[in-house]
């Protein structure tokens, strides 16, 4: 637990930006060695070149004690720090440096004094053949400059460290602190308690916009547990019924039944009875199959209103018989894309709804437009229609209106109707259009061509 | 006539078998699907009635294997309700029929009766389809009785044309849905009826016999004796 902290995304990031300063820090250091190594050395170099030069000219217009004189001034000049020698034929005449081999020139070289051992860098020349001159400075200094920036930068280089290392805990641990809490909320939402919600400070920062992501993912997945748990209840409740019937029909068959005809006609009840409590599974698994959604694979080009002329034909004798009229309105051409078969049970749905809903002498038209990159398929009657404030309850499973409850069915119309619509990317909507009657609207997308 | 059934759930195959057996037919059991299509080798059946999901080997490879053999005898495939698109794979894969659990039983008699009379000898495809004084011109499209013409719309000819078809066996009203509608769902309104009594009113009123008979609980049959 103590070095969790090590772990997270938020030290990792530190220690990157740490390790991109201190590599930084060295680079300048090293740069900062080199520039300082240059000038000390050119100021060096500059000063004994004027050194010669004073010794030169001494040497030029009074001759060699003048030379001997120049040289003891400069050795007591308040900013000379440098070496001087003058010799003759390997005899040192002035000067604090022990007498060398001549050499002309800058060079460098090292040397030992009192136990101590020295660089010097300078210029060496003849004065005239015989008598030989150097001016020159202590590299020592320099070393010591050297070494003072080099201790500056590990200084900066270990703070940086110590920055990084601070900065990240601090960062991880206020980012752990968070998503400790985020995760707390999410065994608490685990453990049952689906009504929490992740915590968002309102920064707006990215822990924010991925709690808000994973609340949004929550209250949808609340929303289906209830409409899940509200189908299931349904279903429950809807299946005791007609098995609660069943059961009914069968003790009184038993008690009652005198005659073989007595028993066959409560078993054709029972038969039927179970047939009904079947056939609501049948169309309650469709509808879980078209929401799952894996049927877009049969989807075929097909003409909307050739499809809609068919149902005519189909429902037209249905219609007459139950004494209301089947018409076709306007028939826009109109291509998609789907399945031929639901699409047939969409709108056998719709139509049959029509039929079986309405008193008799009801119109029922179909009708298809298109309009503004859709096309509008709808089916509409000139019936009693429903109050507006039941249009959303009627796509529920397992709604029925009061009215309705009579007629056989299952309440599962149009969720099935909707179903189908969305696998198709249409939507439905019912509509009262100001005229009496229900008008059902299913909305086609149409491709860009 | 001998029927094979693959079908691995013991109760079901049982309550297939008494049905079967009470129509007289003679009912062979496989509960594997590799069994099942050793004993569908082996021949002599009429039918085979073959459920899609098998332990061993499932239905559908089954009679894909069958028919890449070269064995035609024909096919009832038994479902239960799962995926949408397995009616259309049973077929291709196939399979001449296809019945989704549960089934009434007649729907399953009605059924194995109609493929089974595939398998009989094939005469090239008629032109004429007749039954007594009743006959349908599948090239003109045009159906006489007694030699007057009845003028029939497009789907009542798909419907008396599927019935002349299996003249003499009962058709269901799923298995006109499916064949005269392409309708592969429950209606909840009386679609078969109302176009069945038109087609009737058409065919049938007016002369001596009614050749088109409503079979009790089970659909329609077409006799011309």
């Amino acid at each position: 637990m103590r070095i969790r902290f090590l772990r997270t995304e938020g030290f990792r990031l530190s220690a990157l930006y740490a390790g991109i300063f201190a590599i930084s820090v060295m680079i300048l250091g090293a740069f900062l060695l080199v520039i300082t190594n240059q000038a000390l050395r050119d100021q060096i170099l500059t000063f004994s070149s004027t050194d010669i030069a004073a010794i030169r000219n001494g040497y030029a217009s009074e001759g060699r004690s003048e030379a001997i004189e120049v040289v003891q001034q400069l050795m007591a000049g308040p900013a000379n720090s440098g070496f001087l020698l003058l010799q003759d034929r390997g005899r040192a005449l002035a000067g604090n440096l022990p007498a060398m081999a001549p050499r002309t020139g800058t060079f460098e070289f090292a040397f030992s004094a009192g136990g101590q051992s020295r660089e010097v860098l300078g210029e060496g020349r003849f004065l005239s053949p015989g008598l030989y001159a150097f001016a020159g400075g202590d590299l020592t200094r320099l070393r010591t400059v050297q070494a003072r920036i080099l201790g500056i930068m590990l200084d900066l280089f270990g703070a940086a460290i110590l920055i990084a290392i601070a900065s990240g805990a601090l960062v991880s641990w206020s980012f752990l602190r968070r998503t400790d809490a985020m995760a707390k909320t999410c065994q608490d939402i685990m453990q049952g308690d689906l009504k929490l919600r992740l915590p968002v400070r309102g920064a707006g920062d990215e822990l924010d916009r991925l709690a808000e992501a994973i609340n949004e993912m929550l209250a949808r997945i609340a929303a289906l547990m209830e409409n899940l748990s509200q189908v299931s209840n349904d279903i429950a409740h809807d299946l005791r019924t007609p098995v609660t019937h069943l059961r009914h029909r069968l003790e009184r068959a038993r008690a009652d039944s005198r005659t073989p005809e007595d028993y066959r006609l409560a078993l054709d009840a029972a038969i039927a009875k179970a047939d009904e409590i079947l056939g609501l599974f049948t169309a309650l698994l469709r509808i879980a199959q078209i929401e799952g959604g894996d049927r877009r694979s049969a989807f075929a080009p097909l003409e909307l209103g050739e499809l809609l002329e068919q149902m005519r034909e189909l429902f037209e004798p249905v219609a007459e018989e139950a004494g209301d009229g089947l018409q076709l309105g306007t028939l826009d051409k109109v291509s998609i894309r789907g399945d031929r078969q639901l699409l047939v049970q969409l709108f056998s749905n719709l139509i049959e709804n029509a039929i079986v809903h309405t008193p008799r002498g009801t119109r029922i038209t179909l009708s298809l437009l298109r309009a503004e990159g859709r096309a509008v398929a709808a089916v509409s009657d000139d019936g009693p229609g429903v109050p507006r404030e039941e249009h959303d309850k009627l796509f529920r499973r397992l709604y029925r209106r009061e009215a309705s409850r009579s007629q056989p069915g299952y309440g599962l119309g149009l969720a099935l109707v909707a179903a189908i619509a969305d696998l198709h990317g249409a939507t439905v909507r019912l509509a009262n259009g100001g005229k009496p009657g229900l008008t059902v609207e299913v909305s086609f997308l149409l491709e860009r061509a | 006539m001998k029927i094979l059934l693959i079908e691995d759930d013991k109760e079901i195959s049982a309550h297939i078998v008494y049905a079967l057996n009470g129509e007289g037919h003679e009912v062979s059991v496989c509960h594997d699907g590799q069994e099942g299509l050793k004993a569908a080798r082996a021949g002599g059946h009429a039918v085979l009635i073959v459920d899609r999901m098998l332990p061993g080997l499932d239905g559908l490879s089954l009679v894909r294997q069958l028919r890449a053999e070269d064995n035609h005898t024909p096919v009832l495939f038994l479902t239960t309700m799962s995926g949408l698109n397995d009616r259309v794979e049973g077929l291709k894969g196939g399979g001449d029929d296809y019945l989704v659990k549960p089934f009434a039983f007649p729907e399953l008699l009605a059924r194995v009766e109609v493929i089974a009379r595939r398998a009989g000898p094939r005469d090239s495809e008629p032109v004429r389809l007749r039954a007594g004084d009743l006959e349908l011109d599948l090239i003109r499209r045009t159906v006489h009785r007694g030699g007057k013409p009845i003028e029939l719309q497009a789907q009542e000819f798909r419907l008396l044309e599927f019935l002349m078809r299996n003249m003499g066996r009962v058709v269901t009203r799923a298995m006109l849905l499916e064949h005269v509608w392409d309708l592969h769902f429950d209606p909840r309104t009386n679609i078969v009826e109302t176009h069945m009594s038109r087609l009737r009113g058409k065919v049938d009123r007016g002369h001596g016999t009614e050749l088109i008979q409503t079979v009790r609980g089970s659909g329609y049959m077409l006799r011309a004796d």
